[in-house]
């Protein structure tokens, strides 16, 4: 902290020499103990970061090898924020959960409030979503995604195989509180959506940061689209028990009184398995009348479950 | 990952600018707004003044120790070298700009204008963007801000509410509380008047949604010790009824999704038996039936009758 103040305040280039001077610590030091003290202390700052540049003082001279921090590109410049903005900045910052990045969005808040943006989060009232990343590997692959770092790791697919992918990072896209990975996988040649809870191991780079460019107009969005259920292109008509199949009932387009006891019911859907297997749940409260690939669908589900009878 | 000790460098040096245009804060104040207890700012306080750009006095961070053991208050003197805080690192400027993209979905439209004038201000001062993009469920936008107008303005509501597990549907008075997501499903919690309790409303469930004239009667603020913590939404307990099941491969993805517990026994190189907990026999029976020929129930027996008694009520309708 004190090579931080020291080069802060000092705003110019300091000789190793002089630095080592000014701070007790360095000066007591043997001087192969001081180097490895420099060297440690400008990684970590580094890490936070505080970018050290080295140089000269007088480029006239062959002078000795300088170092500084130009206080314009480690400061937080001046923002200015509406009463509106600073009340939903402050609450991003609840949206983390602890185990994740509530830490940083509390230390962003902090700094925000350093330089006088006044943040009262009762001048708004939102909903309050919450975002967590238990997944060990979301830390890693986050840094790598930023950072445009080519990553390698062993992925558990769905049907249990395991095998090591070698991928070009994109981003991360949170879908119904999982956290998937889009990127380039290297040895397939195509992009590939992974989920992060699926990968089971350590996250390795196998390249340089910067060492690959995401292509112009990718939209994870996209590659995720088969998480997402398909617009409705089908049209069925049932015969459901008056006040039951909620769920059905609430997804209807339209819904008519048969007779006291019965209600026909249409509803659009995309894929036969799915309403299929929701219309079989009902058990008699529901029964299709049109199409037939449904009926004889929810019919070969039915099929089944009495074929269960031991 | 941030190690503890980077994470405490990035504190102390959050706090030298932050306690300068913040004299005489009260070290409770300090504790909460940095989240690390009392003891811990202290602790804090004592390295800063070791510090400071020189060692001789005036070069030295100085604490008025006086007004920190008389009052709890602090403040910071020699420290005008450090007058701004660092600018975000990327880490800081992603989680906010992330949580914001968050908020920003499940925002209505005023709410917003207010996030992209803040997104754009944030990505504009770090010069950076996040990789990352978060999805929300989709619910009925007119029910959603319906429930957020009753809440900003501290009204009653009247909900039309689907029950999954019983099948029905209900009417019922509530005291709008919060809005909040938990596991991917939008949820509000309120006042529940018919139950005289709080309840927990899945958004996707709510069919109707009326705001009345009514000042709320037991807001969140006035119903001390009254949790509507979410992690209680849905928690095993010894009392929980579950089924053991035979999974197809099919059918693993169940696993996943209800966060069943796999057990040894199946006795079936294809098959994967689990445990899988329910809120009610029923609900079991309707999971069953869906993925009826990919599950097979080991037990309860009376699963078992269920299933194949209401599959055969149902192929009887069709004549089959």
């Amino acid at each position: 902290m004190n090579l931080f103040f020291l080069l802060l305040a000092a705003n110019q280039y300091l000789t190793k020499e002089q630095i080592r001077e000014s701070i007790a610590d360095y000066r007591d030091s043997t001087p192969g103990a001081f180097e490895r003290k420099f060297e440690r202390d400008k990684d970590e700052l580094r890490e936070l970061g505080i970018a050290i540049e080295t140089g000269s003082r007088d480029p006239y001279f062959d002078d000795e090898v300088g170092y500084r921090i130009r206080r314009d590109e480690a400061e937080l410049p001046d923002l200015s924020f509406t009463r509106e903005e600073a009340a939903v900045i402050g609450l991003a910052a609840q949206v983390w959960d602890s185990a994740s990045l509530a830490g940083e969005s509390a230390t962003a808040v902090v700094k925000l409030k350093s330089i006088g943006v006044d943040i009262d989060t009762d001048a708004m009232r939102m909903v309050e979503p919450r975002l967590s990343a238990h997944e060990p590997s979301f830390d890693a692959v986050l840094t790598a995604a930023t950072r445009r770092v080519p990553i390698a790791f062993s992925y558990r697919k769905a049907d249990g195989t395991e095998s090591r992918r070698e991928v070009e990072p994109w981003g991360l896209i949170s879908v119904r509180d999982r956290w998937y990975l889009g990127g380039y996988d290297r040895e397939r040649r195509a992009p590939r959506l992974f989920r992060l809870s699926r990968v089971t191991s350590d996250v390795t780079h196998v390249g340089e940061a910067g060492s690959y460019v995401v292509p112009e107009g990718v939209n994870l969005r996209d590659l995720a689209d088969a998480l997402f259920p398909a617009p409705p292109t089908e049209a069925a008509m049932l015969r459901v028990r008056a006040g039951r199949a909620q769920s059905l009932r609430r997804i209807a387009e339209h819904v008519e009184s048969i007779d006291e006891v019965t209600d026909r019911v249409s509803v659009r859907y995309a894929s036969t398995r799915v309403l299929a297997g929701e219309i079989a749940s009902f058990g008699p409260d529901v029964v299709v009348e049109s199409p037939e690939s449904l009926r004889a669908a929810v019919i070969a589900r039915l099929r089944a479950a009495v074929k269960e009878e031991a | 990952m941030t190690t503890t000790s980077s994470q405490r460098l990035i504190r102390m040096l959050a706090m030298v600018p932050y306690l300068q245009s913040n004299a005489g804060v009260p070290v409770s104040e300090l504790a909460a707004t940095f989240g690390v207890s009392e003891a811990q700012i202290t602790k804090d306080l004592s390295v800063l003044m070791m510090t400071g750009v020189g060692e001789y006095h005036g070069e030295l961070i100085d604490v008025d120790l006086g007004a920190l053991e008389r009052d709890g208050v602090v403040y910071l003197r020699d420290a005008d070298f450090m007058p701004r805080p660092l600018t975000l690192t990327t880490r800081e400027a992603s989680s906010l700009i992330v949580a914001l993209r968050t908020l920003r979905q499940a925002a209505t439209g005023d709410q917003r204008k207010a996030i992209d004038g803040a997104l754009a201000k944030l990505e504009g001062a770090v010069g950076a963007s996040a990789p990352v993009d978060v999805h929300l469920p989709n619910v009925d936008a007119g029910i959603k801000d319906t429930i957020l107008s009753a809440l900003s303005r501290g009204h009653q509501l009247d909900l039309e509410y689907v029950t999954a597990a019983r099948d029905e549907r209900t009417r019922r008075r509530v005291d709008p509380w919060r809005v909040f997501t938990e596991q991917g499903q939008l949820y509000l919690s309120a006042w529940c008047h018919r139950a005289v309790d709080v309840r927990t409303f899945r958004l996707d469930r709510i069919v109707a949604a009326e705001e009345t004239d009514l000042p709320v009667e037991r807001s969140r603020e006035s119903a001390e010790g009254e949790s509507d913590i979410p992690a209680a939404l849905f928690t095993p307990g010894p009392d929980t009824p579950f089924a053991v099941l035979d999974l197809e491969p099919e059918a693993l993805w169940l696993i996943d999704e209800y966060q069943a517990e796999v057990v040894e026994g199946s006795g079936d190189t294809e098959r994967t038996r689990v445990r899988l907990y329910g809120s009610d026999l029923g609900w079991l029976r309707r999971l069953v039936l869906r993925n009826a020929g990919l599950v097979h129930v080991v037990e309860p027996r009376e699963l078992a009758d269920e299933v194949v008694a209401q599959a055969r009520a149902a192929l009887a309708a069709y004549d089959e």
